[in-house]
């Protein structure tokens, strides 16, 4: 389905909604302007409402047994509390106000002003559910025009948030454009990219190079690719502790999200202390898994699929990772002695490397374009020196271990305001 | 020497009872040839302190270290020199990456010896003519997916009046004419010849929805069949109820259930599952399946779940002897109304998650990109 001008479509005239479209947005940009408390005010509403169960039926269709979650991930993104905080964090208070000013060397006097960028274009992965709608949230608060391509994955929440929103608020019925464009459409989805200002993409290297292709010369690129987290170990503060909680952290997420532990640093050269390092977790990790393990029989044949052909890769002098394995009931760790961030088996299945502090910088420099959580855990003395050597070395979030995903309110988005990234500032020679 | 032959040439293809003794030796012959002319599969085989002289009994078939299908789409590995491939089949990719399995002639020509078999088994073999819509590919010089060859192969069963492609070569692309593929459809049914559909059973299932959906119903001659086929992958995903399908048929093209003949093959393992009359693909003379524990990757008895290990000494130009698949399935022992008494194997699913939405959905991308620019 399509989604414009507050009315649903049928995908087939995708293409006649297309022909009309660049007169309508121009027709929006010429005449309208979304105020920031406009959208606020409606998200809130429609949060509350979603809080309240109204759309629990509803819901239930989409999101089969994660309806708890969704619930309350969705009420508590559309707060007003937490929109008008993250509003102020990202983009100060006074974003709103021009301001005037004085420069030295030149004309007299000059206005600022913050203006949205226009229209964006948002290209979202099936990533989380729901994820697609808090992206046009955000354009929205920033009043930009917003046009859509639904994830293939996409399970009809985010064409029903977008109804239910202008249903409250018949105003952002011109900022929002929907489409349920499959991702081989390149011809459609390039005219979407020329009508755009920004082009915004969420998913993997693929996706993001696809998109950069087909992006003309001058439109704004604003990619929000996949990542890679992991922990990084320079002694403790309080092993057991520590330990369980990097092990918990590690089986609750399967490692699935950006900010997952997928390879755990020890701060050595020594191969001797690695072998003692798994040894010792492959416990803390063999009870975590117990407590919560993969059911799915699919995920561990891959998972035992994929070892396997590592070891017949490395049997012919072509893999990557000829490393020794601690295999625990429902996980493992691999032993390597390389020093690159890498991707794990997943589903509790985590590399062990070692990484000295010295060689920090370097290592992690090769793999800059991925880093974005690490968790740290070392003795209480060492913490702001190593933290200072993590951020140097690119890394945007230094969590405790057992919370490496954790996020909170207002939080940046792999080193960005995404607000920020949506408006442009305006000078205005004053008289 | 030459227990390929023998093995290939027994009269009747589903005897897996009688045939141990000779598929033992077919194997042995085939692992020591591509032991001795692959490096590759003797580094493997090295690694994994496994000699073809280990192969003693029939038990020993599961000792062979198998080769996933994975280690094929990075690894183009081959026991002959290639002006003794015949042909290089590559298998219909998903991810992006293709395995590239070459075969020679003799390898092809046991092959075709089982098609033949098992084909007129099934009644599909005959000299009638038929009419033939191919609900796939047409094939054409950058296509060369075991799939589009394998359904054109299909049409040199019966001798063909006509071919239609569902799927046309157009500009660079493949374009869908399904409009072409009903007219065809309506054309034929007064043609007095036998017409055979071939192709994906979604493709299939598609054109008698839109033919339903138009309340458009024919009557094709009573020699007409229905034969599905497609790579493993096609054979579960994207599947349709049976019994609905059946059902589409009979109501929209007047074809029989006992009609509809779906098989399936990989280029990684090229021996053709054809399903009998009661729709259960049984295990032919001329191949092995192994059930292997999802963790550890031990054989596992009959009716257990596990990953699927299929073995064929067909193949010379590709060590292809035993391979691992990244499919589920599941092994019924015997017992099977259709008097075939060779187990029948049942796929269930594919390793992984389905639709997993998180970050991992490009984590392997990621990792194949960081490989790649090392």
């Amino acid at each position: 389905m399509i989604l414009s001008e507050g009315k649903m479509f049928h995908s087939s005239k995708q293409n006649d909604i297309l022909d009309r479209l660049e007169e309508r947005i121009n027709c929006t940009l010429a005449s309208e302007s979304l105020d920031v408390e406009t959208v606020i005010a409606a998200a809130d509403q429609l949060g509350q409402r979603i809080a309240s169960g109204e759309f629990d039926d509803r819901i239930k269709e989409f999101s089969g047994e994660n309806f708890g979650e969704y619930v309350k991930t969705a009420a508590m993104f559309m707060k007003r509390e937490n929109l008008e905080y993250r509003v102020a964090a990202e983009l100060g208070t006074d974003f709103k106000t021009c301001a005037e000013i004085t420069p030295p060397y030149g004309i007299g006097r000059a206005e600022i002003r913050y203006m949205p960028m226009g229209t964006l274009f948002h290209i979202a992965a099936g990533n989380a559910d729901g994820l697609p709608a808090f992206s046009v949230l955000e354009g929205l608060l920033t009043g930009n025009v917003n046009l859509l391509k639904l994830p293939e994955a996409d399970n009809g929440l985010s064409i029903e948030i977008f109804r239910q929103l202008i249903d409250i608020e018949p105003a952002l019925k011109n900022f929002i454009y929907v489409f349920d464009t499959p991702s081989s459409d390149i011809e459609a989805m390039r005219r979407m990219a020329e009508m755009s200002d920004g082009i915004e993409v969420w998913g993997g290297d693929t996706a993001v190079r696809a998109v950069r292709s087909l992006a003309p010369v001058g439109a704004k690129i604003i990619e929000w690719g996949h990542k890679l987290g992991f922990a990084y170990i320079s002694g403790y503060e309080d092993k057991e502790a520590e330990l369980s909680a990097l092990a918990g952290h590690i089986i609750s997420t399967r490692q699935l999200l950006c900010s997952s532990c997928q390879t755990i640093f020890i701060n050595t050269d020594n191969m001797e202390e690695l072998e003692r390092f798994c040894t010792e977790f492959l416990p803390y990790l063999e009870k975590a898994a117990a407590a919560d393990p993969v059911t799915e029989i699919g995920v561990f044949a891959e998972i035992t699929l994929r070892k396997y052909n590592s070891v017949l890769e490395n049997a012919i002098g072509a893999g990557t990772t000829d490393g020794r394995i601690y295999q625990g009931k429902g996980c493992s760790l691999t032993m390597l002695a390389d020093r690159d961030l890498e991707l794990s088996y997943m589903y509790g299945n985590c590399l062990v490397k070692a990484l000295p502090e010295r060689e920090m910088i370097s290592s992690l420099r090769s793999s800059k374009g991925y880093l974005q959580t690490a968790g740290l855990i070392c003795e209480r003395e060492s913490r702001s020196r190593l933290t200072e050597l993590l951020l140097r070395s690119g890394v945007n979030r230094v969590m405790r271990a057992g919370t490496m995903s954790a996020s909170f309110c207002g939080e940046a988005h792999d080193g960005e305001y995404p607000l920020r990234r949506y408006l442009r500032v305006a000078n205005i020679e004053m008289q | 020497m030459g227990y390929r032959k023998k093995l290939f040439g027994v009269q009747d293809p589903f005897d897996t009872e009688h045939t141990g003794e000779i598929f033992l030796k077919a194997v042995r012959e085939n692992c020591r040839f591509h032991y001795h002319h692959c490096p590759e599969y003797k580094k493997l085989l090295d690694h994994m302190k496994f000699s073809p002289d280990d192969l003693k009994t029939y038990e020993d078939i599961a000792k062979i270290p198998p080769i996933p299908t994975l280690f094929f789409k990075s690894h183009k590995i081959y026991s002959m020199p290639k002006n003794r491939i015949f042909l290089t089949a590559t298998s219909s990719g998903t991810s992006g990456k293709y395995s590239e399995i070459g075969f020679e002639l003799g390898g092809l020509l046991n092959g075709l010896n089982m098609l033949l078999k098992i084909f007129k088994w099934r009644g599909i073999t005959t000299l009638r003519p038929s009419h033939y819509i191919i609900l796939g590919y047409r094939p054409h010089k950058g296509n060369k997916t075991a799939v589009t060859k394998t359904a054109l192969g299909y049409t040199f069963f019966s001798p063909a009046l006509s071919r239609t492609f569902a799927l046309k070569f157009k500009d660079g692309r493949y374009t869908p004419d399904l409009e072409g593929i009903i007219s065809a459809i309506k054309k034929y049914e007064r043609s007095g010849f036998g017409v055979r559909l071939i192709g994906f059973p979604s493709y299939t299932y598609f054109v008698m929805r839109l033919m339903d959906e138009r309340g458009l119903c024919v009557k094709l001659p009573k020699r007409s069949k229905i034969m599905l086929g497609g790579g493993w992958k096609q054979f579960y995903k994207e599947r349709v109820e049976k019994e609905e399908f059946y059902a589409l048929a009979k109501k929209t093209l007047g074809i029989d259930e006992e009609n509809i003949v779906e098989s399936f093959g990989a280029a990684e393992h090229p021996i053709l599952y054809c399903d009998c009359k009661k729709h259960h693909f049984h295990i032919p003379a001329y191949s092995r399946v192994i059930i292997r524990d999802v963790d550890t990757l031990q054989p596992l008895p009959a009716g257990s779940v596990g990953l699927v290990n299929l073995i064929t000494p067909m193949v010379k130009a590709t060590p292809i002897l035993s391979v691992m698949t990244d499919d589920l399935g599941v092994i019924h022992d015997g017992g099977c109304d259709c008097g075939i008494r060779s187990p029948y194997l049942e796929i269930i699913g594919r390793v992984g998650v389905k639709d997993i939405k998180t970050c991992a959905a490009g984590a392997a991308e990621i990792l194949s990109e960081l490989e790649g620019s090392k």
